[in-house]
């Protein structure tokens, strides 16, 4: 439920009926409609979390009962016991699938119960068996055995707690990359479930959560898994993987209204003018080739298919929606979609020109402050204005610390910048309640 | 038809994830009857460990055995470690193989690195839970007793197959549990 779209609407409403466009009595059932609609999600909500709360602490408290005789017990007693907990989250599981099949709470509490119990599970006859202490195998095997409730239980919590785990499992295998790579299949399985969440439900709650996540582990795994066969390749896989999310927030979700809800494009949008930051930098391209991750894996053979095969594939994502984008004729996304681009031509030229690259970096930091400055001016949208502004703020202060300067001229440089953002703001004001009045 | 489906499909996971954790009971508990017995020399480790606090972390002394001649290993690779007993009655690493040993008892071990003309294994013999409030004072006991100048810690464990399961912690001849103050 878009809670912006109902509140304007509620705004609109006496005017819809002075106007005689809507009868008073239409106009009560539509707020009543939507005033149902609104609780009944807020207590959905409360519902999920008390849900979710309630049987963890079920479950801890059945464990400690275990716990405080648990020395006493026999190995294998102990070893039956460790069951209980699994047992008890399938039989709430299957008591909600059987009696509660369409509550998303209880679906959703019952399901990532379940999830935990799986692992407190193992977890405790690991330790009955003194099992030898294998985290990649463990996370493997616990993902493996809850993922089905993503989908059997269409929760998303559980989906969650797959993708951190398999983006930790990742983590394990950053020096082998065949290994590595298995990250993107096992990823790939809960993508159906992201975008059945996003397409149902895009204002709640969990469809912000899932994607937050998804743009973190994504971002992570990437990190983990691909580029050990190509030194040097990060600067172009990472501009354009948070293109990519960039790209799917923007035409995918674009009638979403908060930030909250749109975090791929505001994740995206703010990686990569992290990214454009760091490649105004100097000593990034200068010892680019050298990078830390030179010689970790083979650079050659058949072992570096997938890692190639797994770059030029988010490459070409991103020069597909950069198309797109100019076809579409927005020019702040399109400079946001065009860093991709840009760092392919800074790793080709980095070994050569590094000058240039810094002045094609910092005009383009330029373009895109200015680019948000006056969309901002033109939809007199302050935050998108101070979004720009503070580009270039930052542009000319990182600059200013990089030459040698001296500090007087530095310091007015800070007021001059400061000053020039308190004006910008007062004159947007002042036109804004122009146009009020 | 639709829910019936999925109640189906959920009971089917519901086995798979009993079956995963019981899978691991039966294996170690057919080890622990039926399983050889041998006893593994510790040595002290190091004690710094942010996870520590609910076992007692181990380290095999006698992990190491010659490098097969003509054969390359390289690290994380699964090899067949021999055990042979010494004249004390402790296991020691004799050799190890790439292929399943016949009749001569074996445990199922990880290249760790190769070091001048050794392999160092990795027998995931590395941790002794017990309970919380516990743990720590013995792994202060153990950590005496694992010392160079004292060294009479050891772990029993049951071998069968390869596979190893850990039956019991010993300092100074004692099962560690008894040598703990009870609170």
């Amino acid at each position: 439920m878009n809670k912006k779209a109902v509140q304007w609407l509620y705004r609109e409403l006496p005017e819809l009926e002075a106007r005689g466009v809507l009868t008073p009595e239409i106009s009560g059932k539509i707020r009543r409609h939507y005033d149902e609609a609104m609780t009944s999600g807020k207590t959905m909500l409360t519902l999920m979390i008390c849900g979710i709360l309630g049987a963890l602490l079920i479950g801890l408290g059945i464990i400690l009962l275990i716990a405080h005789n648990w020395e006493q017990l026999s190995r294998f007693s102990r070893a039956v016991l460790s069951l209980l907990p699994l047992l008890i989250g399938q039989g709430l599981a299957l008591w909600v699938l059987r009696t509660k099949p369409q509550s998303g709470a209880f679906k959703e509490g019952t399901a990532t119960f379940l999830s935990l119990m799986v692992a407190a599970s193992i977890a405790l006859i690991s330790q009955t068996y003194h099992i030898p202490g294998d985290a990649g195998t463990f996370i493997l095997t616990w993902m493996a055995l809850i993922v089905p409730l993503v989908y059997l239980m269409q929760a998303s919590l559980p989906a969650a707690i797959y993708l951190i785990g398999i983006t930790v499992w990742s983590s394990h295998y950053w020096n082998d990359s065949l290994k590595g790579f298995l990250f993107w299949p096992l990823a790939a399985v809960v993508v159906p479930h992201f975008i059945w969440t996003l397409r149902q439900e895009a204002y709640a709650i969990r469809s912000a959560l899932i994607s937050f996540i998804m743009i973190i582990c994504v971002s992570l795994g990437l990190g983990f898994s691909v580029g050990r066969t190509w030194p040097g390749s990060w600067v172009i896989v990472f501009p354009s993987i948070f293109a990519v999310f960039y790209a799917l927030g923007s035409f995918e979700f674009d009638s979403l209204t908060t930030n909250w809800q749109r975090s791929l494009r505001g994740l995206g949008g703010l990686a990569l003018i992290v990214l454009a930051f760091q490649f105004t930098f100097r000593d990034l391209w200068k010892y680019l080739s050298g990078d830390v991750y030179a010689g970790v894996g083979e650079t050659s053979g058949w072992g570096v298919v997938p890692d190639y095969a797994i770059i030029f594939a988010i490459v070409a994502m991103a020069m597909f929606f950069l198309l797109k984008t100019l076809k579409r004729g927005s020019l702040t996304d399109s400079l946001f979609l065009a860093l991709p681009l840009l760092a392919i031509l800074g790793y080709l030229l980095h070994g050569q020109a590094v000058v240039l690259l810094l002045l094609i970096f910092n005009a383009y930091l330029l373009c895109l402050g200015i680019s948000h400055i006056m969309a901002g001016i033109r939809s007199n949208n302050l935050p998108i204005v101070n979004g720009g502004m503070l580009i270039v703020a930052i542009l000319i202060i990182v600059r200013f610390f990089d030459s040698d300067i001296n500090f007087i001229l530095k310091g007015l440089t800070f007021i001059i910048v400061g000053i020039g953002f308190l004006v910008t703001n007062l004159w947007l004001v002042s036109e804004r309640r122009c146009h009020e009045k | 038809m639709k829910s019936k489906l999925i109640i189906g499909l959920f009971c089917c996971l519901s086995v798979a994830q009993i079956a995963t954790p019981l899978s691991m009971i039966t294996r170690r508990e057919s080890v622990l009857k039926n399983g050889v017995l041998f006893k593994f020399k510790t040595a002290a480790v190091d004690p710094y460990d942010a996870f520590r606090g609910r076992y007692v972390a181990l380290r095999i002394q006698e992990d190491k055995a010659p490098l097969p001649h003509g054969r390359r290993l390289s690290n994380g690779q699964n090899v067949y470690a021999l055990i042979s007993v010494d004249d004390l009655g402790f296991a020691r690493i004799v050799a190890v193989t790439t292929r399943r040993p016949g009749g001569a008892p074996y445990i199922l071990a990880l290249v760790r690195y190769i070091d001048k003309g050794n392999v160092r294994l990795d027998l995931s013999l590395d941790r002794y839970y017990m309970d919380e409030a516990a743990a720590p004072a013995a792994e202060k006991i153990y950590r005496e007793h694992a010392r160079r100048d004292k060294q009479d810690a050891y772990i029993t464990v049951r071998i069968k197959d390869g596979f190893a399961v850990i039956e019991e912690l010993f300092v100074g001849g004692k099962p560690i549990k008894e040598l703990i103050p009870s609170s």
